[in-house]
């Protein structure tokens, strides 16, 4: 597997759809009379289409940084976008609309409603809950391997199940994009790789945006963003990702990405 | 396929949330509407035992005065609306009520006129005869039969009486039954003029068309205004059916203004209960809203969703609240009031008009708590938080 370190150049903002971004943002809390960043003067564009990656260590921003490309978290300063959609200059509604239509969300926790079916989570994302969208996450489920699951409630799904047909509810829209954030943290290894197998078949239909410390779910991605205090340290572009061999796919990433966010 | 974020998928699937709230309103509706029906039942008990008065209108001398002044008749009796005029003589008997004894009157009339004034009524006799001139004899509707638990032959009236008023200085027994539901006894005229001697002599009148009594009455002495009437109040008291209800509603209306303190302090605090209650529970569902909120609901639709329950709630506790109060008063009615010849009304919209506030202040308070928290809610918070 080879790496290689692209150059940090600030990508213009030239109003193509699909292509999601930040320009200089920061993200600043007041932790009492100190002032913390949480980002600073961050600025990526991503394309379509590609699975991307963010990886850092702890308190590196990892997390504000999807918040902030997702609409979660209006930067402090700076800008951020999808398509010629400028999020500072949209209200909350209209950031709240984008989302619902146009991006999907898987987070940490599963967060399924749990007096809901894994069916009716589902459906809850869709934009119309009627017999199509029912179908629509029936052959979903089926696809990702997870038949037979549609009528049971979370409390009678494992955790990787969980996670999984929250995954299926962040495809239900057929978001453009797909931001998850750390979807592996709280599962054993098998059930992370069968949530990133899952995710990682949505590239070819929209974008993919990873949040994890553990750099082997990000053996396909076509690019992995690394963070540092904040900061946006290196992009590493990984070409041909996606078609790596078994065996590339089994090599970790450690000696290529940790060793070089090691302090 | 029905919308998984719909009220009643909440309210089916969590029953240990929803049906606790429910329960609360179904009681809270159940002691008010129960409370407020049964001190109502005063109020109907008063219309019931006075509904004569909607047939004919009475009226009697102020103070020393043994009968009504001849000028004062004389008024009566010029109005051409007016059809008949007469004297009576009264005693009175006790019958049961709510409030405990309560005098009704028997009347005295001629002959002529007791059967005048029972056509005018409706009724007949259905047991038993007319009592005879000059006897101790007196027939009565069965609803005082009922409420006395008289048959033929019982006394209705005698020296052991309790009560101020009721009584008879010899003892006066029923000898017929008239047919119901208006309540009302006559005697002879001969027997209460020669018996209750101190007793003051009552006018009775009756209009041409039935319709026209409660105008007349109006015209003689109008309630609330009783100096701008055709009658001097200074010589004559009208019992008219409008002045009874009045009276009584005067009466009551202290009780009435405690009632409707306690229903609206009872309604507060449940509020403020439920309110709190549903605050709990949001609380517990804060990761549902955040998520639905981070993947896009609006606020305004989590809002909405949030009045859906509390409404669908609300109404549903009202509404089984209202049919057990139903229930419960019919049984009330047939085990308790019924066979002690009292009255109340299962139905009685009084009650229940009391409890409407219920479902719209408990749903008011609780979704404007939980706007203010939907407000502020930030996804990312409660998501980063777990």
């Amino acid at each position: 597997m080879t790496t290689r370190t692209k150059p940090l150049t600030l990508p213009e903002h030239d109003g193509d759809v699909g292509k999601l971004g930040c320009r200089n943002a920061s993200l600043r809390y007041h932790d009492g009379a100190r002032e913390t960043y949480a980002l600073r003067d961050v600025s990526v564009e991503l394309a379509p289409g590609r699975f991307y990656g963010i990886m850092g260590p702890s308190g590196s921003g990892k997390s504000s940084l999807l918040y902030v490309l997702s609409g979660l978290k209006q930067p402090t300063s700076g800008s951020a976008y999808f398509g010629d959609f400028l999020y500072t200059r949209a209200n909350e509604q209209q950031v709240t609309d984008l989302r619902r239509k146009r991006f999907g969300f898987v987070f940490q926790q599963p967060f399924l409603l749990p007096y809901l079916t894994a069916l009716e989570n589902i459906v809850v994302a869709a934009p119309r809950q009627d017999a199509a969208a029912r179908d629509k996450a029936i052959g979903l489920l089926a696809h990702l391997g997870m038949e037979g699951l549609e009528n049971k409630l979370p409390s009678q799904l494992s955790g990787g199940e969980k996670q999984r047909v929250s995954v299926v509810r962040a495809m239900m829209n057929d978001p453009e994009v797909i931001f998850a954030d750390e979807p592996t943290a709280s599962l054993d290894h098998g059930n992370g790789h069968r949530v990133i197998d899952a995710l990682a078949q949505w590239r070819g239909r929209g974008m993919i945006v990873v949040v994890t410390h553990d750099p082997e779910m990000l053996e396909d991605a076509d690019e992995i963003l690394l963070l540092r205090d904040g900061s946006l340290a290196e992009v590493q572009e990984r070409p041909g990702a996606g078609e790596r061999s078994a065996e590339d796919a089994a090599r970790p990433l450690e000696t290529g990405i940790l060793s070089r966010l090691a302090p | 396929m029905r919308n998984p974020l719909s009220a009643i998928t909440y309210f089916q699937r969590n029953p240990g949330k929803t049906v606790p709230m429910v329960f609360v309103i179904v009681l809270s509706v159940f002691l008010i509407a129960s409370i407020a029906t049964m001190v109502n039942s005063i109020d109907l008990t008063i219309r019931t035992i006075y509904a004569y008065t909607r047939h004919f209108t009475y009226a009697i001398p102020q103070r020393v005065s043994l009968r009504v002044p001849d000028e004062q008749i004389k008024v009566i009796r010029d109005d051409p609306r007016v059809d008949r005029v007469m004297e009576g003589s009264i005693f009175f008997t006790n019958i049961k009520t709510v409030m405990g004894r309560f005098p009704f009157v028997v009347l005295g009339v001629e002959t002529e006129n007791r059967e005048y004034l029972i056509k005018r009524i409706g009724t007949s006799l259905i047991e038993g005869r007319m009592p005879a001139e000059g006897m101790p004899e007196a027939v009565v509707s069965a609803p005082i039969a009922e409420n006395k638990k008289l048959k033929v032959g019982d006394m209705i009236a005698g020296p052991t009486d309790e009560g101020g008023i009721s009584g008879s200085p010899i003892p006066v027994r029923c000898v017929g039954i008239l047919k119901g539901p208006v309540w009302i006894a006559f005697t002879t005229k001969s027997f209460a003029d020669a018996t209750f001697i101190t007793t003051p002599k009552t006018t009775i009148f009756t209009t041409k068309n039935p319709d026209d009594l409660f105008a007349v009455n109006d015209d003689m002495m109008p309630t609330g205004r009783k100096g701008e009437g055709k009658l001097a109040p200074s010589q004559v008291q009208l019992l008219s059916y409008q002045n009874l209800v009045e009276e009584l509603r005067d009466s009551l209306s202290s009780m009435y203004l405690i009632m409707t303190v306690v229903n609206f302090t009872v309604i507060f605090v449940i509020s403020l209960m439920s309110g709190m209650l549903s605050n709990i529970y949001f609380t517990q569902r804060i990761s549902e809203f955040a998520v639905l909120a981070a993947i896009g609901y609006q606020r305004s639709a989590l809002f909405l969703r949030v009045f859906a329950e509390t409404m669908l709630l609300t109404s549903l506790g009202w509404l089984v609240g209202a049919l057990v109060t139903f229930v419960f008063l019919n049984y009330f009615k047939t085990a308790v009031f019924q066979p002690r010849g009292l009255f109340i009304d299962p139905g009685d919209p009084f009650g229940y008009k009391f409890t409407i506030p219920i479902p719209f202040t408990i749903t008011a308070f609780a979704v404007a708590t939980i706007a203010f928290r939907l407000k502020r809610l930030d996804p990312v918070t409660i998501i980063e938080r777990r």
